[in-house]
């Protein structure tokens, strides 16, 4: 797996500035090599937060502030890697859960040279850490200091309270829906869609399709302004549609979409 | 492979998605295991083809570890008690969102909630109703909602349950137990028994026949105010349509706790230390125990705390022990139990001579460490120092404690050896001088008998001789009588309350101390008065000259007398005898403060005694 530059110190010969970032726009002229690119550092912020010990809201946290930072920024401007371990840091701080910058340092440095000794307290050290701090600042000015998200981790779990109690509690307990939507709301974030669609329409998603893999049947029922459609598809989309008024068949599959795709990529990447 | 769940997966998605499974799991040794029964199940399968082939694709390309038997974290039995036993806390501090049920949303038909009902409902669940008739045999509740876990929106569906007479509990003795209800009370019951051909529900008021996690709640009236929160909020909905499930959600007080995430995750099972993820690099089996952030920092901790010990010993070698010992305090604030750290600063400290901090410090790295080589032998050289200091000290036992510590820490340690042998002979030494001494004083205190039975016999004879000579001096026979009444009377008198007062003050002392108190107390009554009794003895004598040798004689009288009349109890009373012998020789109070004399005073007298019987009659005390 590709490693970060040879020194991560260099970000101080780079622009402090974001000079280039507001006139790329975001999705389009990224390519393929780009994705990947951000496929990988955000895969490498899922490990680092479970080698941190981090929970999931931080760690989808920090996955939005990578993205949202790279909407606007250059991927060729800034260090990836170094803005990544940054977002886990700025991350720690929002969501109340905090790392400190020796922890991120020893792990990330682990994930590129692995099997190796420990840092020494040496300047290396010191001037990792700083980087780690600058690097933060920046990112705040990039965001312009709007650092906190509405997760759907949340909706995920208030869903899952009222589905359960729609089924047989014998058949819910055999059937891992939680597991499998925790999961799959997880590995939403080593993309973009986490920040593109709406937090509810991503816990429905995921709940959806959670759902689908085991066969689950939900009990049918109406609602005005449904237009019916036949077979047991009507049962999931009822529920769904009760759960969050506005959301659509479309945007579901839409979601659904996107994260299948992710699960491509890491066949393409790792 | 949970077969279980491939099959329910394969009725309901269909052939498609069979196919792409084989294709995708065909080198997964436990699906090949399955597939022959998930051949029958793909027949029966109703589905029309109405998925996504990419999701069939995505299910079957993940089938193992969807289907894997270890992906489902909390076991059944475990998640039901949990959740139903928290459920009465939760309605009253609401930590998260408590939602109405979601058919009132759906708006789902009547059959199909009755259905559900139907299947769902089990025994032990409780149920919440209103009554609406009491017979004689028992009373009905129309049902208006579930509680304690289940939650369904079942009012509408007018269902009726019948609690019987037998199971509601008595509230008197003698009394109706249905006297106690009345119409239109909410009861809260528990499910006894479900037809579900004949739809009919019977419910119980006694606290038996809840299941195991709901026992804590309690069955029977309650008022209107405690139904439950699910329920109060359906009616909300239901009233008003522009309710939306988010709305709701939304406006609940338990949203917006900030560890609502923690909370529910724990509730619905899921770990978040070990989170699962669908993507193949991620699973948790993937990650190596010291990759963890807290292993690489221990690490870490100890490497830099090696680094200041190694400057420190460098400087404890150059005699700078100030700047070695900022180093060792420096690696232990780094690490605390650092086991070089705390060796070198052991080692230091028993240097400087502060040989406690230095046991402390190698006890310490031997806990962390039990086989280091130099803590052992530091701790060694240590304990026998300490030991050289309390033998000084006279504490001879705890040094040999401490000697044998050594020893057991490090055999062969010379020095060690050495002292313990040493100190063990000194404990010898010291126990037979001890021995000794009593032996000495037990001898003494026999022989300080024996001379004080000669003692007995000289003035036995001294009285014989004076009798006689009164006798001889007849021409007073009065006086004799008189001499002789008193005798025996002041002897009698004196024996009565010496006995009374035995009687009062029995205290075991002694042989030999009472005996030279005795011999001591006979010797000065004999001799002269001791600047301290003479208020008594002025008191008890008329006649200082004469009657002290009459005293004398009849204490000798007496004293034979309770020698002779109690021989039995002969120490104890000889004791007491004695001890009132003491005690008449001063006043009867101060009797009762001689008994408290301290046992060092004691042994004064006694070595006094010793002393004057070795001179043989030796100057006044």
């Amino acid at each position: 797996m590709e490693g970060p530059s040879p020194s991560l110190a260099v970000l101080r010969d780079r622009p402090v500035w974001p000079a280039a970032g507001r006139r790329q726009s975001g999705g389009e002229a990224e390519t393929d090599r780009d994705m990947k690119k951000h496929f990988r550092v955000c895969r490498f912020i899922m490990e680092t937060g479970v080698k941190l010990g981090m929970r999931s809201v931080p760690v989808a946290t920090a996955c939005a502030l990578y993205h949202r930072f790279f909407q606007r920024a250059r991927l060729q401007a800034y260090e990836p890697y170094l803005v990544a371990m940054s977002c886990v840091y700025l991350a720690g701080k929002v969501e109340e859960q905090h790392t400190r910058t020796r922890d991120i340092i020893n792990v990330s440095h682990r994930y590129f040279n692995s099997g190796s000794v420990t840092l020494e307290c040496d300047k290396e050290f010191w001037d990792l850490r700083d980087s780690v701090v600058q690097c933060e600042l920046l990112i705040l000015r990039q965001l312009n200091f709007h650092v906190s998200f509405e997760h759907p981790h949340k909706y995920l779990l208030h869903y899952l309270m009222s589905v359960k109690s729609l089924v047989n509690r014998h058949a819910w307990s055999r059937t891992p829906v939680a597991e499998t939507s925790w999961a799959l709301l997880r590995d939403c974030y080593h993309g973009a869609m986490c920040i593109r669609h709406t937090p509810q329409h991503i816990a429905i998603a995921t709940l959806h399709l959670a759902l689908d893999s085991y066969g689950v049947e939900l009990p049918v029922g109406e609602r005005e302004w449904w237009q019916a459609r036949c077979g047991a598809e009507v049962c999931v989309s009822v529920c769904v549609q009760v759960l969050c008024v506005d959301v659509t068949k479309a945007d579901i599959d839409a979601v659904i979409s996107d994260l299948l795709q992710l699960y491509d990529m890491e066949a393409k990447c790792i | 492979m949970d077969r279980d769940l491939l099959r329910q997966c394969l009725t309901y998605h269909g052939e498609s998605l069979f196919n792409k499974l084989k294709c995708e799991q065909i080198e997964n040794p436990d699906f090949q295991a399955v597939v022959s029964d998930l051949c029958k199940a793909t027949c029966e399968s109703k589905s029309d083809g109405q998925d996504s082939p990419l999701v069939e694709q995505f299910i079957a390309r993940k089938a193992d570890i969807l289907f894997c038997p270890t992906w489902k974290t909390a076991t059944h039995k475990e998640e039901e008690e949990q959740q139903q036993q928290e459920e009465e806390e939760e309605d009253a501090a609401e930590p998260y969102a408590i939602m109405p049920p979601m058919e009132i949303f759906m708006e789902a038909s009547y059959e199909e909630r009755r259905t559900m009902l139907y299947r769902d409902l089990e025994k032990g669940d409780i149920l919440v109703g209103r009554i609406n008739n009491i017979r004689e045999y028992g009373f009905f509740l129309t049902l208006l909602c579930t509680a304690g876990g289940l939650r369904r929106d079942i009012e509408d569906l007018e269902l009726s349950a019948l609690c019987h007479i037998r199971e509601v509990p008595s509230t008197g003795s003698h009394d109706d137990p249905l006297s106690y209800y009345q119409m239109g009370d909410f009861i809260r019951a528990a499910v006894k028994d479900i037809d579900r051909y004949q739809e009919k529900i019977t419910v119980s008021l006694q606290q038996a026949a809840l299941s195991p996690g709901l026992e804590h709640i309690k069955l029977g009236v309650f008022p209107r105010e405690e139904l439950p929160i699910h329920y109060s909020r359906s009616l909300r909905a239901a009233a008003d349509s522009r309710e939306t499930y988010e709305c709701i959600l939304k406006s609940c007080h338990g949203y917006h706790n900030p560890s609502v995430v923690e909370y529910l995750l724990e509730k619905v099972g899921v770990s978040d230390t070990q989170p699962p993820s669908m993507m193949r690099g991620l699973q948790s089996k993937l990650f190596h125990e010291e990759d963890f952030a807290s292993a690489i920092r221990k690490r870490q901790s100890a490497s830099w705390a090696l680094k200041c010990v190694r400057a420190g010993v460098d400087h404890f070698k150059h005699g700078r022990h100030v700047e070695a010992m900022n180093e060792y305090n420096k690696a232990l604030d780094i690490d605390t139990t650092n086991v070089e750290a705390l060796v070198a600063r052991g080692a230091l400290y028993a240097n400087k001579g502060s040989i406690m901090k230095a046991i402390t410090d190698f006890e310490l790295a031997l806990e962390n460490c039990p086989d280091h080589r130099n803590a052992n032998k530091y701790l060694c050289q240590t304990l026998v120092e300490r030991g050289k200091q309390l033998e000084e000290q006279e504490k001879l036992v705890t040094a040999e404690g401490l000697y044998r510590k050594a020893l057991s820490l490090d055999e062969s340690n010379p020095e060690a050896q050495e002292a313990l042998h040493k100190i063990t002979e000194t404990i010898q030494v010291s126990i037979r001088l001890r021995e000794e001494a009593v032996a000495k004083e037990q001898e003494k205190a026999t022989s300080s008998q024996t001379s004080a039975e000669k003692l007995r016999k000289i003035l036995k004879e001294e009285k014989r001789m004076k009798k006689k000579r009164k006798r001889s001096a007849s021409s007073n026979p009065s006086s004799t009588a008189s001499s002789r009444d008193s005798s025996p009377s002041s002897s009698s008198s004196s024996s009565d309350s010496s006995r009374r007062r035995s009687k009062k003050k029995k205290k075991r002392r002694k042989r030999g101390r009472n005996s030279a108190s005795a011999s001591k107390s006979v010797e000065s009554r004999v001799r002269h008065d001791a600047p301290k009794r003479n208020s008594f003895d002025g008191g008890r004598y008329e006649n200082r000259g004469r009657e002290e040798v009459e005293e004398a004689k009849g204490e000798k009288d007496s004293r034979k007398g309770e020698d002779e009349n109690v021989p039995g109890s002969g120490r104890k009373s000889e004791g007491a005898g004695n001890h009132t012998r003491q005690s008449s020789l001063t006043s009867v109070p101060e009797g009762s403060v001689k008994k408290d004399l301290p046992t060092n005073l004691l042994d004064i007298f006694n070595q006094i005694a010793q002393f004057k019987k070795g001179k043989g009659g030796g100057p006044r005390k």
